[in-house]
């Protein structure tokens, strides 16, 4: 095994089980011989056959359960959907490994999140989607490639305030990528709250400033677009012959047909996708700096791979 | 503050985007690779000319009972003086040829009460036939599957036509051209494509828009133009935020882009049953009347211009403010008020000046002194 396959191997994330060790049939039918146990228990689910882990949940950082909110009837500045998602932490608190505790329905989300950002975390699963969370850990484990630097178009200062988690936050939501830094990077468009173009007293808009952000940056110079879904969020990784895009569907229901549009010119793709084969992407198209396809359902996660123009087998 | 709150703070739009003049037309870029016939179909062969028809046996107002041969009659005219021909099958041949594959685009977004009438579509797939349109190359389209699904025009219509849905289900993309479309930010959306129903660019030859007379609480009113511009493409709902709507000059840009525009041939205004409140929707039978009338003609435009006097004319007579009315003092609280049950109260700062904003598009006359109505009593 390659060191590659190890770090991945080690990012895919891990499930825990406080159930009682006659439930182990429910868990091998879903597929899962690896689980985190409380230490209570370690002995009893290494007789049963298991790869067992001794985990506290509190030892690690508790991630908010991810998915999205439709608040119809509440006033807001924006028609978009309440999405939770944690990327935004993850890129802002760096290394930490954290903790899921998995509503109904949302297991295999909570697992594929994690693994878009390369960081450690534990799912805890309501039982009744353990088919679900096995059959996404073992699409995790195919997904192949060492990880990649992350692509972004934005350098965010971070002065720890909970004003600037904010704007992360919905700088997150709107698919405007970045990285969190300590200092202005003179390649990307550089966000710090105090600043003369983000000055203090605008800051307790959040919402206000992503959108100052974004029109600074303008549309075309994003390197990801995402059309047809307000709940897929994207993460883009690369190091110049080759990019993979993660997307994450934080809605309730499949995507049908998400257009994507990447700032460069991309010379072919494949899509993997949780729930079906590995296909190319559709109705592609290179066209005024950028490239498009098209997914055909999203599930819950998918990665695409891409090729640079410029790049030559 | 946190985002919750900031958000319900922020929910008041500024008032300058409430002037309802021109002055904030957003910008517009089209992406299509179509390029227009030498003579459109919109505003077609017939610029400013209408055939509009009526016959009290159209339609039963109790029951709301269609009368096919009534309504066979007033296509057979209407087509006959729109063309000039003695035999209809001479009018429609004018039009579509067997070679052609065809969209009907219904309207059926105020199904079960209002939609394209059945009967109706069911004639005009008919006359297709007479001309050597054959079934297989007949589709009846529409945006949202559970609307459409619900008038149930597979009853009505010979087997082998199609009946189809851009999104089976709601948002789904698929459907649509991802290399036509408008591009376009109204209020900060994340997604600001409007991509064209893929079918209309990709197989239908001509298209014939089948629109119904009724009021609406954004464009003011909704026929030709509202039918063959919303109903053709993804994510427009996007354009109404709070009161603000952007259908003024959303609509006649949707409407002009190419393939749709140069392929819709021909308009068939229904106005069997008509709204006169509250539209698109129909969910209560006390604003539905009964015009009784068929509107046939090429240019969307003209047609939609009479539209608006015969909407303003029922809301008069029902003693409602008029399609015209901009006052932001007759603006609904839509949290308690939605859907609209007050004839006197707008959801949105209503936009009718859509039809006449149109007229930069090319897309028909506006103008009632230069518009020529035939009209036609059975």
């Amino acid at each position: 095994m390659t060191a590659a396959c190890l770090i991945l191997a080690a990012l895919v994330p891990g499930l825990y089980w406080d159930r009682d060790p006659a439930t182990a049939p429910a868990l091998k039918q879903a597929g899962i011989e690896r689980i985190y146990v409380p230490a209570e228990r370690l002995d009893e689910w290494r007789r049963a056959g298991f790869e067992a882990v001794p985990f506290r949940p509190e030892a690690f950082e508790k991630a908010t359960p991810p998915g999205v909110e439709y608040k119809i009837a509440e006033a807001s500045a924006t028609r978009m959907p309440w999405v939770d998602a944690n990327g935004w932490r993850f890129v802002r608190e760096g290394a930490r490994a954290w903790f899921y505790e998995a509503a109904k329905g949302t297991a295999a989300l909570a697992a594929a999140e994690p693994f878009a950002y390369g960081v450690q975390a534990v799912v805890h699963p309501d039982a009744a989607d353990l088919p679900l969370a096995g059959r996404m850990l073992a699409f995790l484990r195919r997904i192949e490639a060492p990880p990649l630097p992350a692509m972004v178009n934005i350098a965010v200062i971070d002065d720890g305030s909970e004003t600037t988690a904010e704007v992360l936050n919905l700088l997150a939501r709107r698919n405007l990528l970045f990285k969190v830094t300590k200092a202005p990077d003179p390649n990307l468009l550089t966000v710090r709250i105090g600043s003369p173009e983000y000055p203090v007293e605008e800051s307790g808009d959040p919402f206000a400033v992503a959108v100052k952000v974004r029109q600074q940056l303008t549309d075309e110079k994003r390197l990801v677009r995402i059309y047809g879904s307000e709940v897929v969020l994207a993460r883009l990784t690369g190091d110049g012959s080759r990019a993979r895009l993660h997307l994450l569907n934080y809605g309730r229901r499949p995507v049908q047909g998400l257009r994507v549009r990447l700032l460069g010119e991309y010379r072919d793709g494949q899509v993997l996708a949780f729930g079906a084969e590995p296909a190319a992407p559709a109705d592609w198209s290179v066209r005024d700096g950028g490239t498009e396809f098209t997914i055909p359902a999203i599930d819950t996660y998918a990665v695409v791979d891409l090729l640079c123009a410029e790049t030559r087998p | 503050m946190n985002r919750r709150t900031f958000l319900h703070a922020a929910a008041a739009v500024p008032a300058a985007m409430a002037r309802g003049d021109t002055a904030d037309i957003p910008k517009y870029k089209v992406v299509s690779r179509y390029a227009p016939w030498p003579k459109p179909g919109m505003p077609g062969s017939q610029p400013g000319q209408v055939v509009s028809l009526h016959s009290e046996k159209a339609i039963d107002a109790e029951s709301e009972r269609v009368h096919p041969e009534t309504l066979r009659e007033m296509m057979s005219r209407g087509m006959r003086t729109l063309t000039g021909d003695k035999d209809p099958r001479d009018s429609w041949a004018r039009l579509f040829n067997a070679s052609d594959v065809v969209g009907i685009k219904v309207n059926c977004s105020g199904a079960p009460g209002i939609m394209s009438s059945p009967e109706l579509v069911a004639e005009i797939v008919r006359n297709l036939n007479t001309v050597g349109v054959k079934p297989a190359s007949i589709w009846i389209y529409e945006r949202f599957k559970g609307q459409l699904d619900s008038v149930h025009y597979d009853r009505y219509v010979p087997a082998g036509v199609h009946i189809e849905a851009a999104e089976a289900s709601r948002g789904a993309l698929v459907g649509y051209d991802p290399g036509t479309y408008v591009e376009v930010n109204f209020f900060g959306e994340e997604d600001t494509r409007s991509n064209l129903i893929r079918l209309v660019s990709e197989r239908f030859t001509k298209i014939i828009n089948v629109p119904n007379m009724k009021d609406h609480g954004a464009s003011g009113v909704t026929g030709c133009l509202k039918n063959i511009a919303y109903g053709n493409f993804s994510n427009v709902a996007r354009s109404h935020s709070h009161e603000k709507t952007h259908t003024l000059s959303f609509i006649g840009t949707l409407a002009s882009v190419e393939p749709l525009r140069s392929r819709t041939v021909l308009q068939v205004m229904d106005g069997l049953r008509g709204v006169w409140h509250g539209g698109p929707f129909s969910p209560n039978r006390k604003f539905r009347f009964y015009p009784k009338r068929l509107m046939l003609g090429t240019d969307p435009v003209a047609i939609d211009r009479l539209l608006i006097d015969i909407i303003e004319a029922k809301r008069k007579a029902e003693g409602a403010i008029s399609v015209w009315n901009r006052d932001p003092k007759y603006l609904a609280n839509r949290r308690s008020n939605y859907p609209q049950e007050d004839p006197n109260r707008n959801n949105f700062i209503r936009e009718t000046g859509h039809i006449e904003y149109a007229v930069r598009f090319g897309l028909g006359v506006y103008d009632v002194g230069k518009i020529q109505v035939r009209n036609i009593e059975l």
